[in-house]
């Protein structure tokens, strides 16, 4: 901060404790004043305002410092408190711009702009502010004019603004603060100030921020982000739809910081956004799978699991020399990171899981459109991992023409998921080779998810009639072979069939859901 | 016992009323009432399930729109609206192409303005009958693609479409101009009687039985063939 760095700091307190007040206090951080901002009034990053000093001094020529400050402030407060307010709701009025522009940079300006008239309109009637005073005063491009002579118009004050009357007539007629019609008030919106941003764009000033600032991702957390995403996968629930989203800010969202590494519910640091992948991973967090847990006793033995990097410290007796190159290097140098095993004894736990996916061509692929059978397959799959069991997993088509994908046990969600949402297409002809290898003496739950259309069917049947495992088979769809599957495996206890027509047949399916077991846990 | 009310004691809250609150609610009772002459018109025209394109219908029907329009106070943005509603179908349960075209250009018709222009790039579906009957002194612009029987009945207005029109482009138009930047589909200008289609585009086929009138094609007068032959 530049010279008054103090007289700011005070006035700031006092201003920001009243601003507090008159929104209800709202959980943000104490704001700040920075002298690097040149362009924009303030920008908020992690919930934090920062108000540009530059700004700031040019506006309090005409208006008190104070009124300045508050103005600002109520500016940025409001879109916390009232518009966008979440993460969710500013991917649901992105992805109605981008409907209309099918631009990305049109589509983020026009939802700004909307954003910005909502939360201002809304600070203007509920708030006592001095939004207008300081809009009066602010240097303007002509979108900014045309959004100040809608000012103009629906609060009914002077804003100094002359023209535009046709296109702030047109705006005038949307329901701003009508929270249910925003998609739809967006799109109008968009689609009476595209003939602006088209002008914009000729120019080359379509990527000039709005001087109040930009509403971009890096004001939410990634904890905000998470749920945003794994509401905006819900409300969609069309992999097309979110990915045509979600893509545009690929690079915002790591700039941002969203990898959530430090959970299972991320895809980890480092690693590249699959939206495809990622829209499957968020829309299984809104379903819980409750399995029935069976007594397993640790047997007290250590057996490798999984590679992990060595750092100086941790034991040499560990390294892997097959996959460290034959160095010792931190960074380099792998060693195995063990587990206890688990046989059966009094204990309740979690047995792991092999989930057995038909990814053939009479599946849905999970690309084009929602496919169940991936995302019952990956609420099965979280619904182990949760409970600290590990997931092999077994995507086939025609597997004996090289149409298989197999995933040994691992804790990786990202592989996991990765797995699961590779399509084959092509015929359908189960491997059972490719599911007993994965076979273990701990005897893991088996979950397998098709639509029956299998050509060896009866070698299925066999195989799973013969097993000791708990089975959950759950079928898409209803046919003949669904039927026979179920007649076929009627009398074997330890084969659970279910059926998942829809979204909300997922929740239904109990995992491991045996008469034995569950009566010995009861 | 602390009120956890005590902060709030001399908030000075009250509600502002605002000009958005008026424009909003007058807005919405129009379509409403546009809306619901609209849905009106449907269920006189479709009682038998089946909407034929008989000139008789089509002047029936455009009687009962206009009749029904005239009480309400409407301007253009309420004709852009009623059209997105159309489209969307949140407010309007069904839409019948013919007699929403028939609608359309009632209230479009008898517009408190003079020119118009309405935006067609947006819309999932193609509107019929735009622009029928469009009288003297009244200039429509369509920007995007517009369905069949665009200009149908044209009675001295113009009509000007930058995009591509469906079949019937000017069916029996008596007078005044209809210009199509893109192409058009068959039987365009059938039965017209006077006034002028030009055609920047491809036409897919003229109407066989054509009465008066001429149509130039990329500035070329291609009927009648007497004239452009002469």
């Amino acid at each position: 901060m530049g010279n008054g760095g103090d007289t700011y700091d005070s006035l700031l307190s006092s201003v920001w404790s009243k601003v507090r007040r008159k929104h209800f206090f709202p959980e943000l951080p104490h704001p700040a004043i920075s002298d690097s901002m040149d362009r924009v009034a303030l920008e908020i990053k992690s919930k934090q305002i920062t108000l540009s000093q530059s700004f700031i001094e040019q506006a309090a020529r005409h208006l008190p410092l104070e009124q300045v400050i508050e103005a600002l402030l109520d500016h940025g407060v409001s879109h916390y408190t009232y518009c966008p307010w979440d993460f969710h709701t500013h991917l649901t009025l992105y992805q109605e711009a981008k409907r209309v522009f099918k631009n990305k940079d049109k589509a983020q300006k026009s939802t700004d702009y909307f954003m910005d008239v909502v939360a201002d309109t809304h600070c203007f009637k509920d708030k006592e502010t001095s939004i207008s005073q300081l809009y009066r005063h602010v240097e303007r491009g002509a979108l900014d004019e045309a959004i100040h002579a809608l000012y103009q118009r629906i609060w009914g004050t002077d804003l100094n603004v002359q023209g535009h009357e046709e296109i702030s007539r047109k705006l005038s007629r949307i329901p701003y603060l009508d929270r249910k019609h925003w998609p739809q008030s967006l799109h109008r919106f968009s689609r009476i100030i595209g003939s602006m941003l088209e002008a914009e764009q000729k120019s080359g000033t379509l990527n000039q921020p709005n001087p109040m600032g930009q509403n971009d991702f890096g004001r939410y957390s990634p904890e905000e982000m998470d749920q945003g995403l794994k509401e905006f996968a819900m409300a969609t629930a069309d992999p097309g739809a979110f990915k045509d989203v979600v893509k545009d800010f690929e690079n915002e969202l790591n700039e941002a910081g969203y990898d959530a590494s430090s959970s299972m519910m991320g895809l980890g640091p480092g690693s590249s956004l699959d939206a495809d992948t990622l829209f499957y991973m968020k829309l299984a967090e809104n379903y819980t799978l409750p399995i029935k847990k069976i007594p397993i006793e640790k047997s007290g033995s250590l057996y490798p699991v999984s590679h992990s990097p060595w750092e100086l410290g941790k034991p040499f007796r560990d390294i892997d020399p097959w996959t460290s190159f034959g160095k010792v290097m931190p960074g380099i140098t792998q060693i195995w990171e063990r587990r206890e095993g688990e046989t059966f004894g009094q204990e309740e736990g979690t047995p792991n899981c092999i989930v057995v996916i038909d990814s053939s061509g009479s599946m849905t692929n999970p690309r084009q459109r929602l496919s169940h059978a991936v995302l019952g397959a990956a609420c099965a799959s979280d619904a182990y991992l949760r409970n600290d069991a590990t997931v092999a997993v077994y995507n086939f088509s025609d597997a004996k023409h090289g149409g298989h994908q197999i995933l040994d046990y691992t804790r990786h969600r990202k592989k996991i998921y990765q797995t699961l949402c590779h399509y084959f297409g092509g015929g359908t002809r189960l491997d059972i080779d490719g599911i007993q290898s994965l076979q273990d003496p701990s005897l893991p739950d088996i979950f397998i998810i098709t639509d029956m259309q299998i050509t060896n069917l009866e070698v299925l049947v066999g195989y799973l009639n013969g097993l000791e495992n708990r089975v959950t088979a759950v079928h898409i769809g209803d046919n003949a072979r669904v039927s026979h599957f179920k007649k076929s495996t009627n009398i074997r206890k330890n084969i659970s069939v279910y059926s998942v027509k829809k979204k909300n047949d997922i929740p239904k399916i109990v995992l491991g859901k045996i008469q034995e077991y569950f009566k010995s846990v009861s | 016992m602390i009120n956890p009310f005590e902060d709030f004691k001399n908030y000075p809250y009250k509600k502002k009323e605002i000009p958005l609150d008026r424009i909003v609610q007058a807005k919405e009772k129009v379509i409403g009432e546009i809306v619901e002459g609209y849905l009106k018109l449907v269920e006189e025209e479709v009682k038998d399930l089946v909407w034929m394109v008989e000139h008789s219908r089509l002047i029936k029907a455009y009687s009962s729109a206009v009749r029904t329009i005239q009480k309400i106070d409407y301007d253009t943005d309420d004709i852009e609206e009623l059209c997105i509603e159309l489209d969307k179908g949140d407010k309007i349960p069904y839409l019948i192409s013919g007699p929403a075209g028939i609608y359309l250009s009632a209230l479009l018709n008898n517009a408190k303005e003079d020119t118009i222009q309405l935006g067609l790039y947006e819309f999932k579906r193609a509107f019929h009958f735009l622009g029928y009957r469009l009288p003297q002194g009244k200039t429509l612009l369509l920007k995007g693609n517009a369905g069949d029987f665009i200009g149908a009945g044209l009675s001295g207005g113009r009509l000007v479409v930058e995009g591509s029109t469906g079949n019937w482009a000017g069916a029996g138009m008596m007078d005044g101009e209809l210009s199509i930047s893109g192409n058009t589909g068959q039987n365009t200008g059938a039965w017209m009687s006077g006034g002028q289609i030009n055609v920047e585009g491809h036409i897919l086929g003229i109407g066989k039985t054509i009465h008066g009138g001429r149509i130039y094609h990329r500035g070329n007068l291609i009927r009648p063939y007497e004239a452009s032959t002469r």
